[in-house]
């Protein structure tokens, strides 16, 4: 093992990459529990656990944002990034490792940051979206939640300009773009979506903090400002967000489907160049959708749910080409598979349930009601966390060189997932009876108890399966069988090198067969390093 | 101090304290002391927490640039196109406030707006001729870099450096005689605008000027780092371009 004082001041993307993870398993324990004291506060009407509301505004505060930004987002485009990309395009390590060293840290100062919301005076109640006014001239300390969303974000500005320049100039000889993983695809793509709308996120924040206090007026309409303007900037980053974490989930959950499968990855052109190319094309063009109770002309309105509409069409090609490497492949149902294939259930119901949100005249009933969480957790917040979950299992053997235990990870994965499924699809259903979203008492409104008994119950089962989840990693750190190098048996290059790599990942930067390709299962598929330059670890499995 | 190599895996392990160091810092210098300063009114502490960060801040970036001059790895011409993605994102930061000023200005019902001081008309064309020029000087710096005349380098990234704190020194005085006439970030939409917009703009031809100490410090010592200078006078070149557009927006509009 490597000493303490190699983890906190390494370059080494592997470690950056474990130093997200941690980071932001921490951010979702604690998000998590916050949504638990939310789930316990509202299974009856009337304060439960707490007289004031405020409270409840910063549990929900604390919920949005740190699962968001401190989790889904660190742990797709930081941990699952940091972890895999050098290793499936060959590389010994990112353009800029001291950057990546930055990156982190910066993540950290932000996570920092935002845990004191429990230690401060006046903690930050603002929800993870700081409209304004109510942001600037609540008692809350608005700053706090500036600062978070600014170091961030400028931690996600520095990975996106290390990871484009590492997938752009540092693959390994002979790997050109069409023998890509579908995951560094998909970091690629969010990469590039992170680079144009972090800043506007960061700008639009920035603005509310001057207002607050330093008197500027951006916002504040008896002076000339307009509120409409934030919630413009705001959602112009945090639409295509949704993308920053669709992408990697759905490109982690490719690798895994084709691996589990056996299966080519089915029409890899289409999900690269349709799927996620139009997807990244498509982000920037929607975002009004979030503004149509705000008010804004008709025709806006119109053309925003033609726009809205049309993104349902490259990720409807995701979904063929995740049904499609499904077909016919020789499945096994390991726990990251478990994951990966649930991953497509539930984003079915999340996407399905946001076409008619799109809709203009149905979203003006039903926005901000329970069916809008419900949509949103389904298609985002659940699928995002279960493929990071899948992700976490799939290269547990690479990140430590341990076997988790797979019977506790099948029974961990069932328990979250029929406790998704308790908590948010009656939570539409809520929605549509008429329960309005961020509320902390429903008592004035009729019949919605039943609803919200029923969602606490899922809420304490999805806490019971993770809290197994991370006791299933922690365990087998220390008392998980040895890893073989290749345990998935995957063709894919990250599985070449040992378990765990070491620093450079592997001797030599490995030459790339070109009949190879990542994907390639068959009979005769070639190894993936060619030119009589095998990796330890390929001539290891050779002799045996 | 800065980098040593421990044998582990059997392979160096590669460690390097200044990132955190900079993190720490920039976590002590902006939301501690900005939030103790606005937030709880306590002065001393901001004050405190202030003083501790920054210092942090530069130790960490002349611990790294030191450290970056020794270890020229392969990223060293994976500099420019990487300062091309951060360009794009700096890019994008202008653009949301040039947006949110238009729907300001365009929404407003009269412009100027109540409490607008006469807005000078010389001092931002002389700013433009300075910064404008400024750009040639270190185009002219980087062509002497790429043939090995360090002289030539030398000559003209210090009248590079020369030329950007001129503008910076206009921009303080501009700045310092409108809030004299009660001109302040606070009057009005306008002010809001102004000042954000161009106290934007200066603190990025800081970090400039900052780019060009970090060319100039190897340059004295003889080393010419190519990746580095090219994507220091990109940088300058792109805060060049976005004055174009503050001072047409912001002054002449």
């Amino acid at each position: 093992m490597a000493t303490l004082r190699e983890w906190i001041f390494t370059t080494d993307h592997k470690k950056v990459g474990i130093l997200y993870l941690i980071g932001s398993i921490a951010a979702f324990g604690v998000a998590g529990i916050m949504a638990l004291l939310m789930r316990a506060e509202l299974s009856a009407p009337g304060p439960t656990l707490t007289d004031n509301p405020t409270d409840y505004n910063v549990w929900l505060y604390f919920h949005g944002a740190a699962m968001i930004l401190g989790f889904q987002i660190p742990a797709l485009t930081g941990f699952l990034a940091n972890f895999l990309v050098p290793l499936q395009i060959g590389a010994k390590d990112v353009a800029f490792p001291r950057l990546n060293a930055l990156s982190v840290w910066l993540f950290y100062a932000g996570i920092i940051l935002a845990l004191m919301t429990f230690i401060i005076p006046d903690p930050p109640d603002v929800m993870w979206t700081g409209y304004p006014p109510y942001s600037e001239i609540s008692v809350g300390n608005t700053a706090f939640y500036s600062f978070t969303v600014l170091l961030l974000g400028f931690a996600s500005i520095l990975g996106g300009v290390n990871f484009l320049t590492t997938i752009t100039f540092m693959r390994a000889p002979g790997l050109g773009w069409n023998k890509l993983n579908i995951f560094t695809w998909s970091t690629f793509a969010a990469f590039i979506l992170q680079l144009i709308f972090v800043p506007v996120l960061g700008t639009a924040v920035t603005m509310i903090m001057f207002d607050k206090y330093l008197g500027t007026h951006f916002f504040t309409p008896d002076q000339g400002g307009d509120v409409l303007i934030y919630q413009n900037l705001f959602w112009f980053y945090s639409h295509p967000a949704v993308y920053v974490i669709l992408l990697p989930f759905i490109g982690i959950v490719f690798d895994i489907v084709a691996t589990f499968a056996r299966n080519r990855v089915f029409n890899y052109k289409m999900v690269v160049y349709g799927g996620m190319g139009g997807i990244v094309l498509l982000a920037g063009e929607v975002w009004i959708h979030h503004l149509y109770v705000t008010g804004m002309p008709d025709w806006l309105r119109v053309g925003q749910m033609v726009t809205t509409l049309l993104i349902s069409v490259p990720v409807g090609l995701l979904f063929i080409g995740l049904v499609g490497t499904l077909y016919k492949g020789s499945i096994e149902l390991k726990t990251p598979m478990l994951y990966a294939v649930s991953v497509i259930f539930l984003m079915l119901i999340g996407g399905l349930t946001g076409i008619p949100l799109a809709m203009t005249a149905l979203d003006i009933h039903v926005s901000d009601s329970y069916f809008i969480v419900g949509h949103f957790h389904y298609v985002m917040a659940v699928s995002g966390t279960f493929a990071i979950f899948g992700g976490v299992y799939y290269l547990y053997p690479k990140m430590t060189g341990r076997m988790y235990n797979e019977t506790i990870g099948k029974i961990s994965f069932w328990i979250s997932f029929v406790g998704v499924n308790i908590i948010f699809f009656p939570m539409m259903m809520a929605g549509l009876a008429g329960m309005p979203r961020r509320y902390w008492d429903y008592s004035q409104f009729e019949g919605l108890e039943g609803y919200h008994q029923i969602m606490s119950v899922g809420a304490a089962l999805i806490g019971i399966g993770f809290f197994l989840a991370l006791i299933n990693w922690i365990q087998a750190l220390f008392t998980g069988e040895k890893a073989p190098d290749n345990p998935w048996g995957s063709r894919s290059l990250e599985w070449t090198t040992t378990s765990p790599p070491g620093h450079g990942n592997w001797p030599e930067i490995p030459k790339i067969a070109p009949e190879w390709h990542p994907y390639g299962y068959g009979e005769d598929a070639p190894d993936p390093v060619g030119g009589g330059s095998l990796s330890p670890a390929a001539a290891r499995e050779r002799e045996r | 101090m800065s980098s040593d190599t421990t044998a582990a895996h059997g392979h160096a392990e590669e460690v390097s304290v200044w990132p955190l160091v900079i993190s720490a810092g920039i976590l002590f210098a902006l939301p501690f002391a900005f939030a103790l300063q606005f937030v709880y009114h306590n002065g001393l502490m901001a004050a405190l927490s202030l003083g501790l960060g920054v210092p942090m801040i530069v130790l960490g970036i002349v611990g790294w640039t030191r450290e970056a001059i020794g270890t020229a790895g392969p990223a060293e011409g994976l500099t420019p196109p990487a300062m091309g993605w951060f360009i794009l994102a700096e890019a994008l930061i202008f653009l949301s406030f040039f947006a949110t000023y238009w729907v300001l200005r365009l929404s407003s019902p009269a412009w100027p707006p109540e409490g607008t001081p006469e807005m000078p008309i010389l001092l931002p064309a002389i700013m433009t001729v300075v910064l404008v020029s400024s750009s040639f000087t270190i185009h002219w710096a980087e062509e002497r870099a790429e043939k090995g005349d360090r002289n030539g380098f030398l000559k003209w990234l210090l009248i590079s450096m020369g030329l950007g704190v001129a503008f910076l020194a206009m921009s303080a005085t501009e700045w310092s005689h409108l809030i004299h006439e009660g001109f302040v970030p606070g009057s009005n939409v306008y002010s809001t605008s102004f000042f954000s917009i161009t106290g934007f703009h200066g603190a990025h031809v800081v970090v400039g000027l900052g780019i060009f100490v970090a060319m100039l410090i190897p340059a004295l010592r003889g080393t010419l780092s190519d990746g580095l200078i090219r994507s220091g006078s990109m940088y300058w070149h792109f805060v060049d371009i976005i004055w174009l557009f503050v001072v047409s927006q912001v002054y002449y509009w």
